[in-house]
């Protein structure tokens, strides 16, 4: 029931980048066209639509596991804070260069609550 | 109609065709799964039909179809690729491959049924009629669970050793260095993989073994061996490895290791450990190609799933060929 809440009241954003001003409304979550898995704490991404796929360092499956998770991009940034060794700043490009990248591909969708 | 009959793992197959050129080259590709009859109803029926010309095809594309690909080379499964130019397109469910000048497949694998159209067969090599049916049966028994990849497969006490990889990469040459050492025949190009449950198993899809001419050279036996054992062929010749070998078909088993071969120019041969998600990277290739979602995923996920039970080693394949089993073998103890 909860998700069906959420669906309701959140909204597909067709833009292409990450608004760095709506981090704590904005969620991205994977496209149900992608099959993924991590293994040795990498993620192999097939995108069944086109047959391409894509590994993901240790950063960009931290970020996958939590947008798995429908977390939003300002939790997102504060599990990479926590988890490596690396300036907030930095985090943040980090995640958002990938989360375009990722959206780009068609592999993430953007969701605004 | 010439009718053949077949049991692969619970799947029963029927063949039928016209033409002896359409007939003898699938039943030599499934010589260990022949049936003399099938006492049930075929779960698969593939027909393959002789036409003179592409118009003589009976075969009309609606004006909803979807093409999905075209090129050179592989269109559908795993095989080596073929050079041939290919337009594959999905209509209503009907994945049809159309080959143009050579002749075109239509897989309705939800019904498990193909039919296929070739243009003039007598004029085609034996090994790529054998190519086009092989293709069709993968489409047809993906959907049944049953998967392969290009790789060569050995069985070696109960543990199975996958070597995939592209020509040229070493190969068909490790697989024979350990075959002679007395390790159990599995596949030469295509072994399947299924999903038991707990377990992926790697099941024995037995065929002839092709050989480049580098690769003779490696081993005396084959060095020595008569046109009765080593067969002419083109571009490749041929043996079965009971006629070569003390060796027999493996059985069905989980597999152990996963080496990715590459040949370097060094005395001897050694081993790195790859991180699984660099084999699973190295192995969608030999693969997966997405025409039916769904399957994909399921086939992506057995592929993940048997990464994850075995081990995995990128191997330098050096010039010590004929030790690769002293190298190889104690991984495998290992993991008994």
């Amino acid at each position: 029931m909860a998700d069906q809440m959420e669906e309701t009241i959140s909204e597909l954003v067709t833009a292409s980048g990450i608004d760095l001003t709506q981090l704590d409304r904005t969620l991205l979550r994977p496209s149900p066209d992608v099959q993924g898995t991590t293994m040795d704490g990498e993620t192999v991404l097939l995108d069944l639509s086109s047959g391409r796929y894509y590994t993901l360092n240790r950063l960009g499956s931290v970020i996958w596991e939590q947008c798995m998770k429908r977390q939003t991009l300002s939790a997102i940034h504060a599990v990479l804070c926590e988890r490596f060794e690396v300036g907030a700043e930095q985090a943040l490009d980090d995640m958002v260069a990938l989360a375009n990248e990722l959206i780009q591909e068609g592999l993430l969708q953007q969701e605004r609550r | 109609m010439d009718e053949s009959c077949f049991s692969l793992y619970c799947n029963s197959e029927r063949y039928t065709t016209g033409s002896p050129t359409l007939a003898d080259p699938v039943n030599e590709l499934l010589r260990h799964f022949r049936q003399d009859s099938l006492g049930v109803t075929a779960a698969l029926t593939i027909q393959f039909y002789a036409v003179q010309n592409r118009a003589d095809v009976p075969l009309t594309i609606s004006s909803s179809a979807c093409r999905l690909a075209s090129g050179t080379g592989e269109a559908v499964g795993d095989r080596r690729a073929t050079g041939l130019p290919y337009e594959v397109t999905q209509d209503q469910g009907i994945l049809i491959v159309d080959f143009h000048r050579v002749g075109v497949l239509a897989i309705d694998g939800k019904q498990g049924h193909a039919k296929g159209y070739l243009i003039n067969p007598e004029q085609l090599p034996a090994t790529l009629v054998e190519y086009l049916f092989h293709l069709t049966l993968i489409e047809l028994l993906r959907r049944c669970g049953l998967y392969t990849i290009h790789a060569t497969a050995l069985e070696h006490n109960g543990r199975a050793i996958l070597i995939p990889g592209n020509s040229g990469r070493g190969k068909t040459t490790s697989f024979i260095s350990l075959l002679r050492s007395g390790y159990r025949y599995l596949s030469d190009d295509h072994p399947l993989l299924q999903d038991s449950g707990a377990h992926v198993e790697v099941l024995p899809f037995p065929i002839r073994i092709n050989v480049t001419d580098a690769t003779v050279q490696f081993f005396p036996e084959l060095r020595a061996a008569s046109e009765q054992v080593l067969h002419p062929g083109v571009p490749k010749r041929f043996f079965y490895a009971e006629d070569l070998y003390p060796t027999a078909v493996g059985e069905r088993c989980q597999p152990a290791l996963v080496l990715f071969p590459h040949v370097v120019d060094s005395p001897q041969s050694h081993l790195e450990l790859l991180p699984k998600s660099r084999a699973l990277e190295a192995l969608l290739p030999q693969a997966l190609l997405v025409y039916d979602q769904e399957v994909a995923r399921q086939e992506f996920k057995v592929l993940a799933k048997l990464v994850q039970q075995v081990d995995c080693y990128r191997l330098h394949f050096g010039r010590d060929i004929l030790d690769l089993p002293k190298l190889i073998t104690p991984l495998l103890e290992k993991r008994r």
